[in-house]
This record gives C-alpha cells, structure tokens and sequence, in this order.
C-alpha cells in the first residue's frame, strides 16, 4: 500500500513548511532513517519550497502515523505543533496525489515547468539512497510519463505567467525570433534586469543607459554581454533599438512622444519593423500618447499583469484536460497494479496443476511399460489439454477479479478453493 | 462511382475543418484535435483528387469552366497549397481560413448544376495550362490574403493589451508578414504566367491578345497593385500593417477576376479568353 504523508502551500503557512523541509544534501541519510525508524519498506521524499512530502509503501496492516512521527522527529518539531496542517492519503488517493503533484495540477501556479524536475529528482535521491523498490519505481514511471503527456498534450504549460516572462513572450509574437534584436534598457533596476536577461538569452544584444549612476549601467551591461550608453544618447539608440525597457525611478515622464517619433523617422530605411516599449516603472517612464504612432506597441505593468492574468486564465481552461488525462492515467495504472496481483496467484496454479499432471503421467508409464513415440506424444497433448481447458475459465476470471474493487477478499477465497 | 458522389463525400470530410474552426470561435479555446482535423482533410483531399478526375473524364476537357468546376478546383487547388505548406511548417492558424473556404467552395460546387460545355475551344492545351497557373496562383495568393488577415488581427490582439483567443492561436506579427510575403512572390509569379498564356490564347482564338474584358482588366489591376507591393516591400523595407492592408485590396480584385470568369460571365463565348 502506498503512502502519502506531508504538507503543501494548500495546507501550510511557509513557516510550517521550511520547518519540515528537508535540505538535498541531507536527503540520503534522511530515507535511511526512514526506513529504519518507520519500517517502511520503500520510501521517497520529495521537499520543495511549496511542498514537503514523504511517500512510502507501508505493509497491511499499516503502522499508523509512523510517517508522521517520523518526520516531526527528524526536524525536532512537537506532534501537536504540526499535526493540523498534515495530510495523509493512501491507497489509490496517494497514488492520484503523486500523479497530479508531477503533472503540476497541485502546484501553486498551475503549469509551471519546476516540478516535474523537483519529482525526478527526488525519485533519483531515493534510488541512490536504496530505498525505491518495486511499486514506487512503478509509480515513478508513470506518473512521470503521464506528466510529460499532460505538457506535450495539454496547454496547461503553455504561456507565460510571470510580469518578465509575460515581457519575452510578446516580443516573440510581435518579432517571431528574438536573434540580433537590440534591447535598451532605461534604468538598471531588478526586474528590467531579469527580463533584459530573458531576452539576452534569446539572441538578443543588450543596451543600457545609465542615468546618474553610470557605474551601475556598466556593471549591468557586463552582465548582459552588453555595452552602456549615457542617458544622452537616448535618441540614437531608441532608433537602433527594437525592444526597449525602461525602469528608472524618475518621478515623471524620461521617454517623451517626441523622442520616440523622431527615432522612429530616422530609422526610415526599417520603417516597418515595430518598436516594443515596456514600461515597468512606476510612476510611469514612457508617454503613453506613443501608443497612437504606428507600429509601436507600448505595454506597461498593468497591462503585463493582465496579460499575465488572462494567460493564467487560459491555462486552467487546459486544466480540465489535463484533470482528465492524468485520471485516465491513474485508472490504468490501478488497474496495471491490481493485475498485477493476481500474477502470484496465477503462476502458483498453473505450478500446481503442471506437478499434478508430471506426477500422474509418471504413474501411468510404470503401469504400462515402454511406449512409441505416437503415444508418448498422445500422452502428452491430451493431459495438457486437459489441465489448460479446466484453467482457462479460473485464469481469466481471476484476471478480471483482480480489477474489481473487493479483489484482494476474492483472491483469498480463491486461494481456500483451491487448497494453495 | 460518378463524379457527385465522390464531391458530396468531399463535403463531408472538410466539414470536419470547417467544424474545427467554428469549434475553436465559439468555445474560445485551443482544441487539440487539429491531428484528426488533419487526416480528415486528407482523407477528403484524396476524394475531391478522384471527383476531379471522374470529373474530367465525364466533361471531356479539363474541368475549370463555370462555377460547378471552378469553385471545387479552386477548393481542391487551395487545399494542396495548405497541405504542402502544413508539411514545411507548423502553421494552425493558416487553417483558420483555408478549412471554412474550401468547404463553402465544395459547397458551392455541390449546390450547382453541371453545365455542359460543347465549345471545341476548351479542347485544347491553353485550358489546362492557362487555368492550372492561375488556379495555384490564386491559391498562393489566398494564402498572402489570409497572411495579411492575421497579422491584422493579431496586431488588433497586442494594441489591445488584453489577449483573448486570437492571441493565443495567431503566430507572431513577423511569421504572418513573412508568410504574406513569401506567398506574393510565388502568386505574383504564378499570376503573370497565366496573363501570358491567357494572352496568347485570346491572340489563337480571337485573333487578338486583348479584347478588354472585365476580367482582363481586374487581372491587370490585381497584377500591378502587387508589383506595386513587392516592389515597396524590396526598396523601402515596407512591411507589416500597410503590406497587409494592400494585399487584402490587390485579392479583392484577384476575387473579382475569379467570379467574373466562373460566375457572371455565363455564355460559354464570353467566358473563353
């Protein structure tokens, strides 16, 4: 039986949940422990800033909350303290949990790319320590494929969520690619940075005008593989620029309408080539009256955030078929584990029956002495026959028992039958 | 199997594009069948191949004449562009407005009667030549259209600021300009064949290269607006917004060019060369 023990942003303040995180150098040493303090016979642990969860295949009957114990012993931390913010699942709920956990439909942010290596990780961390064995490998494996299916298969990861990635993905649908676009950046503030880095990382060459600290401009047009341009100089490289950035924390207006038309007339030549301006500062860097001129597409923090939102919103519509695809997943994977329990009991009788008919089949040839090829191979045929056509009807009902829900009750009936 | 059967069967199968499409405006989402929507089209494709050949066969010359042949032609030719541009490139939208045309063109097509044709001046080898080239350049040129259609609305999508289906469906502003660019160079090219060869089939059935019809002067208007557009396009770096808009209007007439030769110009003497 399968296990699921621990605590997620759903359940837990952040807190709570760096309390009981468990750090990944320490992860190997921690499933032995496991192992050794809980008795169970496999484990993994999967610990992420949003999620701390112990899963183990514990014996029938289980020992109970031996997990729980376990991981408020290891941080030090008093049952009580911890207690209302735990959840156990086991069984089929356990094994839906990991499922949906890899395919990111638990996460905070629905879709987001993390996880999937989060869970690979962990899963690999119990392998090395020697704590994945059979049915947690199994798991592993396809609720890793299944999560692969729900990216390849569904939106649910598809668009940006985030203010800076929002940035990198409009100027891919307004240029395609972003190789050899120049990007200027008004302002060195963070998060100009982390999306002048997106979008260096594309292909893109990076600008930076410095303002009163041009130390910093250099510094950061380092970073970017860039070159800094004194603030002077805005005129020239707004016209060279095709994605422009601005975050200073100037009080008013730094990118008249004026600057941005007479860039866009001296680029006569590109004419067509659109401009894309970001205005993440606030108060705001960029005359919004730009947006009338043409080819120019200005977008500032709200207008990112709502970008953000409605890419949000489409990603729980792919939600839904996502929900319906890992469920598919996790029946067949149910269905996979309950037949494979009857795989024991199916070899024990046909182990049975074959013995049974070595044995009779010995008992006859002393009574009748020597016999022809024709009989000994007569012989043979009708005695197997006989055995398969009585196993045939049990083989494939035990199958299809093995499927139902009160399988393991039939199987023990079955096995009081039929004396193994 | 008559030529009927196999266009009504046509019909059905790019209805599943045509719903595909019609799906994805009303429910506002990604569908992801567009695998199935596919084969479907394919399968459709290879039923309208087997009408037009039966077709062939049934009229005795090559079927492009009236609006019965020239609307499911048309359909089959466009199509063909679709599928070979869908094998180089990942373009979903481009279905948008391939899959409802084509449809509403077999449509068409089934809706209209037949009209025998006698003329021994569709015998020849002009007919086949002539309606070939212009037929893919239409069709390359619908592609160049449809190009321009959705750079505009994509363009409407980002001015906006608050993305809605098109957004997430559209490729970016610069495939959609480039796709339209692309297309006219080869439907410009294809264009200018079939005026030459129309020419030189007026010249061997009237005597005359130029008999100042409609459909002379429209293909004459469609051809220099596009001159007009690669031309800008080359020298001055023209692009985006307004090479989409020009190339919208230059179609219009390529449209009106296509309607007079399969629709208005009903006696079977006007409606050769």
């Amino acid at each position: 039986m399968i296990v699921v023990v621990g605590v997620s942003h759903r359940t837990a303040p952040l807190p709570v949940r760096e309390s009981l995180a468990f750090a990944p150098d320490s992860l190997g040493e921690a499933l032995r422990r496991l192992r050794a303090e809980a008795g169970s016979g496999e484990a993994m642990i999967l610990s992420t800033c949003n999620r701390v969860e112990v899963y183990a295949r514990e014996e029938e009957p289980p020992a109970p909350d031996a997990l729980e114990a376990f991981l408020c012993a290891y941080h030090r931390r008093a049952r009580a303290e911890v207690q209302p913010f735990l959840y156990r699942l086991a069984h089929e709920d356990a094994i839906r949990h990991a499922f949906r956990v890899a395919a990111s439909l638990e996460s905070m942010v629905i879709g987001e790319p993390q996880i999937l290596g989060q869970v690979k990780e962990a899963y690999q961390a119990a392998e090395e320590a020697g704590t994945l064995g059979a049915s947690l490998n199994a798991l592993r494996n396809r609720s890793l494929s299944a999560a692969k299916r729900v990216r390849t298969e569904t939106g649910i990861g598809r668009n940006a969520v985030s203010v800076s990635y929002v940035a990198v993905e409009l100027a891919r649908k307004i240029f395609g690619h972003l190789r050899d676009k120049n990007v200027l950046l008004v302002g060195a503030g963070k998060m100009s940075e982390l999306a002048a880095r997106h979008l260096v990382r594309s292909g893109g060459r990076a600008t930076v005008l410095g303002g009163r600290t041009f130390a910093r401009a250099t510094e950061l047009a380092a970073a970017l593989g860039g070159r800094a341009m004194p603030f002077e100089s805005l005129r020239d490289e707004l016209a060279r620029a095709d994605i422009v950035i601005s975050g200073t924390g100037a009080p008013g207006i730094v990118i008249q309408e004026a600057d941005v038309e007479i860039a866009r007339a001296a680029r006569r030549g590109r004419h067509a080539r659109p401009l894309f301006l970001i205005d993440i500062a606030v108060p705001r860097d960029i005359d919004p009256a730009v947006r009338r001129l043409g080819g120019v597409f200005l977008y500032d923090l709200d207008d990112l955030r709502s970008v953000a939102e409605a890419n949000l919103r489409e990603r729980r519509k792919e939600a839904a078929a996502a929900e319906a695809l890992v469920e598919r997943e996790v029946r067949e994977f149910l269905d996979w584990q309950k037949a494979r329990d009857a795989v024991p009991l199916l070899n024990e009788l046909r182990r049975r029956a074959e013995t049974i008919r070595r044995a009779e089949l010995d008992k006859v040839r002393r009574r009748l002495g020597p016999l022809t090829p024709a009989q000994e191979e007569a012989l043979e045929a009708a005695t197997s026959a006989i055995v398969n056509k009585l196993l045939h009807p049990p083989t494939i009902h035990l199958k299809e028992a093995a499927r139902e829900s009160d399988a393991p009750e039939q199987l023990s009936l079955i096995r009081k039958l039929l004396g193994l | 199997m008559s030529s009927h059967v196999y266009l009504v069967l046509t019909l059905v199968f790019y209805a599943v594009g045509a719903l595909h499409v019609l799906l994805q405006a009303l429910t506002r989402r990604r569908l992801f069948l567009t695998s199935w929507t596919m084969a479907a089209t394919l399968v459709g494709f290879g039923l309208h191949t087997a009408a037009l050949a039966q077709r062939w066969t049934e009229a005795g010359h090559f079927p492009a004449v009236g609006l019965h042949d020239g609307a499911s032609l048309m359909a089959w030719t466009m199509v063909l562009v679709f599928l070979v541009i869908s094998m180089r490139a990942r373009l979903e939208a481009l279905g948008l407005a391939v899959y409802p045309v084509a449809f509403g063109l077999v449509l068409v097509a089934n809706l209209t009667p037949v009209v025998p044709v006698g003329d021994p001046v569709l015998r020849g080898l002009f007919l086949p030549i002539h309606t070939t080239l212009a037929f893919f350049g239409y069709a390359a040129l619908f592609v160049a259209f449809a190009g321009g259609i959705l750079y505009l609305v994509q363009e409407r999508e980002l001015r906006s600021r608050a993305p809605r289906t098109f957004y997430y469906l559209i490729p970016s502003l610069e495939r959609c300009d480039t796709l339209s660019a692309r297309a006219i160079e080869v439907g410009f090219a294809l264009l200018t064949l079939a005026i030459v060869t129309g020419l030189l089939w007026s010249h061997a059935v009237h005597g005359r290269y130029w008999t100042s019809s409609p459909k002379e002067w429209s293909a004459l208007v469609a051809w220099t607006l596009y001159v007009v557009l690669i031309l800008a396009r080359q020298r001055t770096g023209w692009g985006g917004r307004r090479a989409a808009l020009l190339g919208i209007a230059a179609f219009a007439a390529v449209i009106f060019t296509f309607v007079w030769m399969n629709v208005l110009a009903v006696p079977v003497s006007a409606r050769t060369p």
